[in-house]
């Protein structure tokens, strides 16, 4: 029986140290994929290789190979990137059917990222999938199985919100910029001294609409320097604040050991202003703004740990959100899994339905071939053989859906005694061809 | 009749329980799955109720052979439509969706408060029986139904304020439109508001003088509340215009405006004798 296999290691339970040894380039891809299926007897396989994570998703049949198939996918890492397979078994995950299914809806729903709801991960799983699809990798069976997972993986992210809510700095300030003003289109963003996270945050706050950016710098030319990477209008900082006349959102991260926007000065910028809405965000530590101006009427101040405390808040609800995705997960993976194997069957009840019409119906016309019968007389004989042919089979092929929905019983023995004993092997291999 | 206009309370009891579950379940609960299924079934619940009310107001008016707006059950029901009105034209911008959860309650108490009164048909007074009356009175209603929603986005307003400012992030925070679309529509309404209270006005003021050539009772109860109703609004806007007078502020005075206009319409009518009043 087809088996569904995975084996990986990811930064829950390996260092980069490890997971880089694993890594695949594309090269290594297409040659692995090849090999999988030529020399390990893998029917289907599809590699991911990101930085987080190193997984192989293979199908094959039990019948086949000699060996379970995850010892295959293990043997095949161990031999491809020598490594020992005691050092791989201890620093890797591998799943069987109903886990790896369960394990792919997690990966692809962000369930198993460092953050949870991630989106990055979703398109890096369709990349590897589309990889390894056109070098021949995936087949029906993991056709199927990702295809699935995407849908999973999307239904997770509009039915939850564990993609919702801002968890970075940088976007917490943008969400927050949101709920202060009625659109971003024509506001002005101004940036105070240099940074990372300064320059981060106006950057998103451009790509949400912010029309204009001003720089500003105790020495000119550094303002020039960073106002090119917004195409910013760069202006030398002042006592006087006035270059915040216009400034609708003020972003300050500077490393002077004092406050430079005090709540006076800021006062009279505001009425200059006409008192428009102003939200400052300080990200220096010392601080730089005054935390009085949190008092002006229309200023709104947000420090770094006010930002990180939205964070928090944010990560702690994607967390309370995930128990009901994981939930959605192992019903959707259940689900996937019956499917599937009710379709492993579904061949075999066929082939099984056939061969008994077939030999009624021979039986049938050598009978009537011999005898004179009357025309109600035929329909009787046809409909008894019909009648017989159904109940003989009524209880093999209902046993043997039953053994597919109760997971403990192996149909899988069913399916290869049925076409052993009644010798269903070649017509069965001849249908899925 | 008396029928189609129960079920219509009634309609619009669960569109207010829907609105209102809408704007207090908030985004983010274990109940975010069901969020899009209340907006819908309240938004359809809404449009089913005036639908619905619509339809008895022109039943009524009909069998009334005049504009039902004589009595406090007439003129109740159509403030409510009113505000329905008001609020499916502001709800097309998905961001003010959450002022339902406000004003369809308030719609829903007004209609309530019609059908507690008793209904039957009778001759509007002699003097009354013009044409100009409509306009007048429809005008005014508008207008209150209109400062009803300024009122609505002003406490919107007040309570995203509040979050933002004290770094709490409600439940319902996520729901309420940023404070520049508070104020904004606030804003807005209030305008238009003063616009359809003062052509009622002087709707009213022609009717009296020159049609029915009586000289108008300045000093009369809710003649003179109206207009101090009138003039805080206008108060209202001249601040915004000179002294940018917005946010909190002009939340305020829109708070301030709406119960001007309760006490010129409940209050007056309730504790003083205006000419106005027709029990």
């Amino acid at each position: 029986m087809n088996q569904i296999v995975s084996i990986g290691t990811s930064h829950h339970v390996a260092p980069v140290e490890f997971r880089e040894k694993l890594a695949f380039s594309e090269e290594q891809l297409i040659e692995s994929l090849h090999h999988l299926r030529e020399s390990y007897k893998v029917d289907e396989a599809v590699i991911l290789s990101t930085c987080n994570r190193v997984e192989v998703y293979g199908v094959a049949n039990s019948l086949r190979t000699a060996e379970s198939p995850v010892k295959i996918l293990l043997d095949f890492l161990s031999n491809y990137h020598r490594i020992s397979v005691d050092t791989l078994k201890k620093w890797s995950y591998r799943h069987h059917n109903l886990d790896t299914i369960q394990h792919l809806f997690r990966v692809t729903s962000s369930l198993d990222s460092m953050v949870v709801g991630e989106s990055q991960i979703l398109g890096q799983v369709k990349d590897a999938y589309d990889f390894s699809r056109s070098a021949g990798g995936a087949g029906a069976i993991l056709n199927r199985l990702f295809a699935k997972a995407f849908s999973v993986g999307k239904r997770i992210r509009s039915e939850t919100t564990i993609a919702s809510g801002a968890v970075s700095i940088s976007y917490a300030a943008v969400e927050l910029a949101k709920k202060i003003f009625n659109t971003l289109e024509d506001k002005t963003v101004a940036i105070i001294g240099a940074g990372e996270m300064s320059e981060l945050t106006a950057k998103h706050l451009v790509t949400n609409g912010v029309s204009k950016v001003i720089v500003a710098n105790r020495t000119y030319e550094r303002a020039v320097k960073i106002a090119e990477k917004f195409k910013g209008v760069p202006v030398a900082y002042e006592e006087d604040l006035n270059f915040l006349i216009d400034a609708d959102i003020v972003i300050s991260s500077t490393d002077a050991p004092h406050y430079l926007i005090e709540r006076k000065p800021l006062t009279e910028i505001m009425k200059k202003r006409k008192h428009r809405y102003m939200f400052l965000i300080d990200i220096a530590v010392p601080r730089d703004i005054e935390p009085d101006v949190s008092k002006i009427n229309h200023a709104f101040l947000y420090n770094i740990d006010d930002l990180e405390a939205v964070v928090a808040s944010n990560l702690k609800e994607r967390k309370q959100e995930a128990v009901r995705a994981e939930q959605i997960v192992s019903e959707e993976a259940k689900r996937f899994h019956d499917q599937l194997q009710i379709l492993e069957v579904n061949p075999t009840i066929k082939a099984l339905h056939q061969q008994f019409q077939q030999i009624a119906e021979t039986e049938l016309q050598v009978c009537l071939d011999c005898t004179t019968l009357s025309d109600t007389q035929e329909v009787a004989v046809a409909s008894m053989t019909q009648a017989i042919v159904k109940k003989l089979l009524h209880h093999p092929v209902e046993n043997l859906r039953h053994a597919v929905n109760d997971g403990n019983a192996d149909h899988g023995q069913y399916v290869h005694a049925l076409q052993e004993l009644f010798a269903l092997d070649d017509n069965n291999d001849k249908e899925q061809e | 009749m008396h029928f189609l206009f129960l079920v219509t309370v009634l309609v619009y009891l669960a569109a207010s329980i829907f609105q209102a579950l809408y704007l207090a379940i908030g985004e983010r609960t274990e109940t975010s799955t069901l969020r899009p299924r209340i907006a819908q079934i309240a938004f359809w619940g809404t449009c089913l109720g005036f639908v619905l009310l619509t339809l008895f107001i022109i039943l009524w008016w009909s069998r009334q052979g005049h504009f039902p707006m004589k009595h406090w059950t007439d003129s109740t029901a159509f403030f409510a439509w009113a505000i329905t009105l008001i609020y499916l034209i502001v709800m097309r911008v998905p961001q003010l969706r959450a002022i339902g959860g406000l004003v369809i309650p308030g719609a829903f108490i007004t209609i309530l408060i019609s059908y507690s009164f008793s209904r039957n048909t009778s001759a509007l007074p002699e003097n009354l029986e013009t044409y100009w009356l409509v306009p007048h009175i429809t005008l005014i209603f508008l207008a209150y139904a209109i400062f009803f929603t300024a009122f609505g986005f002003g406490v919107l307003y007040l309570i995203a304020e509040k979050s933002i400012r004290e770094k709490k992030h409600t439940v319902f925070h996520n729901l309420l439109p940023s404070l520049g679309a508070s104020d904004e529509l606030g804003y807005r309404c209030t305008i238009l508001g003063l616009i359809l209270l003062s052509i009622g006005i002087m709707i009213g003021v022609v009717l009296k003088q020159y049609i029915e050539g009586v000289n108008l009772n300045w000093l009369d109860a809710h003649v003179f509340f109206t207009v101090v109703t009138w003039f805080i609004y206008v108060v209202h806007i001249s601040f915004r215009q000179l002294w940018g007078w917005r946010g909190r502020k002009a939340a305020y005075s829109e708070i301030v405006g709406f119960i001007a206009v309760l006490w010129t319409y409940v209050g007056v009518k309730l504790f003083l004798d205006s000419a106005h009043t027709f029990r």
